[in-house]
């Protein structure tokens, strides 16, 4: 931050410079007791509380989120409260709901006649014509089961040779997941799905999406990529993308053949899948830096199509992220640090997965480790005010020094205010 | 005066001819002359001039030139070692090294080179590309030497020399009579370094001076493409100088090592698989090991494992390295390939190319992989580079570029430059060279992250020489060394030298040469 808006700062909060041993003592409360959470409270001398006592900032669990921000807990935080989690995060994090939000998003743009809205005619692999958005093609499409079945079937006749992916709304890392050629694996396995033991269970709803088959490989192998997003305001839109992301490699070869179809090995890049597979190497753990594969690329492909495809990734997360917008409680006392799941295809166009509002931090090699040490350091210097105790009355626009790794990928009301100074880490691309 | 030279000139002239001549592009060549001359361009009544103006148009001049100029860069050195201590030294670690592989075969009751029965080929070739998948039993192979067996035995070099003074350490490489840069004498070799020249990699916002680019690496882009274009191996090799955008590496590199695939690349790059299809030899095991024991475990290289395992295969059938470097490498043994018939061709040279690895020579090949993913083409530059730098590095000779030479420069720059750093080590009884070795031995591979590794190898391109290597380390030590002051065991020493992740090479490097 400039010398004056630190001033203007000060003023606002009635403060003056406190020396250091002045200043109170944050008092945290943390629902996770991980290392790369708990040592970074403690470099920073905070002081750890219980739920109930007066905290000043929670890592929370989603649950306890939602509970602390519904009517019947009554709970009120104060100006020095903060919480690392949107109350209904589920509009993003959840697999239908993400995809019901965007596509509302965009059939609103279309009403208005924005031209991010346009639409047009492509080719699919198979030879058949669709009518695509040119600008918000970013998700796979997919449909909500068992609601939409009919909506699906027809889409699936359009192209019955092409491979679908079934993944269960509310569960994560993996599990549940199964891929999908025929129509007849799909009805068996909805029968098989309504045992007479437990009928509740058929309640459970499924998100069905095509398959990316064409992903691009390295090595021979499918990875998908996990960046992180910060976002500290919803409305106006605040987000912060981490310069530390990684790509997380499968073990075995990628191979489209039927009989591989059921290997999750081949499919999935979750690392919980791949870990327990026969070639997983804790070492290394699967994961390469974003950076190399920006170098790797640029060296093999040509700068023109790698800058094209990181910036396609920042526009489809600040599109995700407006998507939600509109419906996201924006409560000043919340930010969140989303997980991003992306996948490349052979093409370069990158293809949103899906949202994790609860990424996990967990360290499974030493680089891992550093990585999401820094992670949480920066997130906690972008979301403190400069004197490091929460406030909400803070404007919420970090010094560049203070992002770190974190680059600044929209601000709306920076936009609004057309005001890019001090902000010599804003990229470059601007988003309306 | 001016009769001698031009006769020299001759003399020289006649004498590249006949090596052209001996070359693999040279039918190419003759023939793509050939087609000009015959051509309407080319006129009879002015033959000469007009075929020299087709040839320049068709871009033919400028193939002929780059022939000319990778023939001169890899000329091997003829003269043997003057210094016949070395020469002995290095014969006996030759020796030593083929012990150890030999008792490796018999204790492992397997022979050095066997045909591969029929079974095996085929598997080999349906795992080709992924050989991260052929099972093989590598528990009991270990790497022949490793890059501290080596130092022990470039250590015990300054015992050959007869006038070791009892009053210095016996470790020093001082003791070599061999001639070394100062400071001030490197400066006038990396001139543009030296007047703080703009340089990519220090600053990626670092503005331009020529008007209409918004930085320099804007117009590093522009000016890279023209030269790829022009493709003049002597002018790529300027620009290199100041560092190349990762976008055109690919292409200079190739372009200034003279590695460009062509068609007999391709066949002959097939003729190596076949190779290592047909005959079994000991050392691929010690390859796959290799590789595994690095580039495998490692998250920088880890998704390349399958290209390193074929690239390296390769590279030890081919005997045209062999061929290149007779004069710097020794005498590989001859042995009998068992299970084929007596002949002429039941003998092979062990390995074809001359070259045993020892513990991280994969590291050669890996940061390739972040410019090439067709598996020749990283071959091909791979051993250009390895014909041209990397055999000094696990080689012993008084070559000015060897690795004697480099550890004597280091030793020499830090006792000169960082005095109280060198009286530190003495006083804590550590050997300096012992806490770079590995990182000269593998030119920083696998210790630099691949963005800064790439650079670095821009600037051995650029100025054609290693010696940036041992000034690396001598930098890095500079910056580090108020840790180093801290601590006095070697273990320690290499703790805070460890982790080289937050190196910036370039603008180190340029502080180094810059400070006056
Ligand atoms: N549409 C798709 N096309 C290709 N691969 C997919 C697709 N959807 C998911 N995957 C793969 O499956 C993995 C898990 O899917 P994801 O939606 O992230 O669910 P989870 O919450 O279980 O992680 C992804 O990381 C990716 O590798
Ligand atoms: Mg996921």
């Amino acid at each position: 931050m400039n010398q004056d808006a630190k001033k203007m700062a000060n003023s606002l909060y009635g403060r003056v410079n406190a020396p250091a041993v002045e200043r109170c003592r944050v008092n945290f409360c943390t629902d996770l007791e991980k290392s790369v959470l708990m040592s970074n409270f403690e470099r920073r001398a905070w002081n750890q509380v219980g739920p109930d006592d007066e905290w000043n900032f929670y890592w929370a669990s989603t649950q306890t989120c939602r509970n602390l921000f519904s009517v019947e807990s009554g709970y009120r935080m104060n100006d020095n409260q903060i919480i690392n989690h949107f109350p209904n995060h589920y509009e993003l994090s959840r697999k239908d709901l993400l995809v019901k939000n965007i596509k509302r998003y965009r059939k609103e743009l279309e009403r208005e006649g924005n031209p991010l809205a346009e639409k047009a005619e492509v080719v699919l692999h198979g030879g058949q014509v669709v009518t695509r958005y040119v600008h918000l093609d970013f998700v796979p499409v997919t449909f909500v089961l068992p609601a939409d079945y009919n909506m699906f079937v027809e889409e699936y006749r359009k192209s019955p040779q092409s491979t679908w992916i079934m993944k269960p709304c509310g569960k994560s890392q993996g599990t549940g997941i199964f891929l999908i050629n025929k129509l007849s694996k799909l009805k068996k396995w909805s029968r098989e799905a309504k045992t007479p033991f437990h009928p509740q269970l058929t309640k459970e709803s499924y998100v069905i999406s095509r398959y990316i088959d064409n992903p691009l490989l390295i090595g021979g192998k499918k990875f998908d990529l996990r960046l992180y997003v910060l976002v500290t305001s919803f409305r106006p839109l605040k987000a912060y993308l981490f310069q530390l992301g990684f790509c997380r490699f499968c073990t075995v070869k990628y191979d489209t053949s039927v009989t591989e179809l059921d290997n999750m090995y081949v499919h999935l890049t979750n690392v919980s899948v791949q870990k327990h597979g026969g070639d997983y190497n804790n070492i290394h753990g699967g994961k390469m830096t974003v950076q190399n594969l920006r170098l790797y690329l640029e060296g093999t492909q040509g700068r023109a199509v790698t800058e094209k495809l990181f910036a396609a990734m920042q526009w489809l997360i600040v599109h995700s992220l407006k998507a939600v917008s509109s419906v996201m409680a924006n409560d000043r006392h919340c930010f969140e640090c989303y997980g991003y799941d992306i996948i490349i295809d052979n093409q370069l166009k990158p293809w949103l997965v899906e949202v994790n509002a609860s990424p996990s931090l967990t360290s499974t090699t030493v680089n891992d480790r550093i990585l999401k040490y820094k992670l949480i350091d920066n997130m906690l210097s972008v979301v403190l005010p400069p004197d490091g105790v929460p406030d909400v009355r803070w404007n919420k626009i970090p010094s560049a020094e203070a992002m770190g790794n974190f680059d600044l990928l929209i601000d709306e009301e920076l936009i609004e205010k057309e005001e890019p100074s001090g902000h010599s880490r804003a990229l470059k691309t601007k988003y309306k | 005066m001016e009769g001698r030279h031009e006769d020299d000139k001759k003399h020289t002239a006649s004498k590249l001819a006949e090596e052209i001549k001996a070359l693999a592009v040279y039918k190419s060549l003759y023939s793509d002359v050939q087609k000009l001359a015959s051509s309407s361009i080319v006129r009879k009544d002015d033959f000469r001039q007009t075929l020299h103006q087709a040839m320049k148009d068709q871009g033919l001049e400028t193939k002929f030139r780059n022939t000319i100029y990778h023939l001169v860069k890899t000329h091997s050195n003829k003269n043997k070692d003057p210094i016949s201590l070395l020469t002995k030294a290095s014969g006996q670690w030759e020796k030593r090294i083929h012990k150890s592989l030999n008792s490796m075969c018999t204790d492992l009751e397997t022979a050095l080179a066997k045909t591969r029965p029929q079974s095996e080929q085929e598997e080999l070739l349906e795992k080709w590309n992924e050989l991260s998948t052929y099972t093989l039993d590598l528990s009991k192979y270990r790497p022949v030497y490793a890059p501290k067996d080596f130092l022990e035995v470039l250590i015990t070099l300054s015992g050959y020399v007869p006038y070791t003074r009892e009053d210095e350490p016996k470790w020093e490489f001082a003791h070599l009579p061999l001639q070394v840069k100062t400071l001030d004498q490197l400066r006038k070799v990396f001139p543009e370094w030296a007047n703080g020249e703009p340089l990519l990699g220090v600053n990626p916002n670092m503005p331009s001076s020529v008007p209409g680019f918004a930085s320099l690496e804007a117009e590093r882009i522009s000016l890279g493409e023209r030269v790829a274009i022009l493709g003049y191996a002597p002018v790529v090799q300027e620009y290199l100088k100041k560092g190349s955008p990762q976008c055109l590496r690919a292409k200079l590199w190739s372009q200034v090592l003279g590695s460009d695939i062509q068609a007999s690349h391709l066949e002959y790059f097939a003729q190596l698989k076949k190779d290592v299809l047909e005959i079994d030899l000991m050392i691929d095991k010690l390859i796959f090991k290799d590789v595994q024991l690095t580039a495998s475990n490692d998250d920088q290289y880890f998704v390349f494992e399958d290209l390193l395992y074929q690239v390296m295969l390769c590279f030890s059938r081919d005997s045209e390295v062999m061929k290149k470097l007779k004069d710097s490498i020794g005498n590989p043994p001859t042995v009998t390939i068992k299970g084929k018939q007596t002949s002429a061709d039941s003998v092979t040279v062990f390995p074809p190319s001359g070259i045993i690895p020892f513990h991280g020579f994969s590291m050669y090949a890996t940061p390739f992989c972040y410019l090439y993913d067709d598996p020749a083409q990283l071959y091909y530059t791979f051993r250009s580079f390895y014909i041209r730098y990397w055999h000094r590095l696990h080689y012993i000779s008084t070559h000015s570029q060897g690795i004697v030479s480099l550890c004597l420069l280091y030793e020499r720059l830090l006792e000169a430059n960082e005095p109280l750093l060198w009286i530190h080590f003495r006083n804590i009884n550590i050997n300096p060279i012992r806490v770079v070795f590995k990182w000269l031995m593998r030119a920083f591979s696998g210790h630099l992250p691949p963005d800064q590794l790439l650079l670095l190898w821009d600037a051995i391109l650029g100025y054609d020489c290693l010696e940036i290597l041992p000034l690396l380390a001598l930098a890095i030590l500079s910056f580090r060394k108020e840790n180093i002051f801290q601590v006095n065991t070697i273990q320690n020493v290499d703790a805070v030298l460890a982790d080289l992740s937050t190196i910036s090479v370039i603008p180190l490097l340029q502080l180094a040469l810059m400070k006056s």
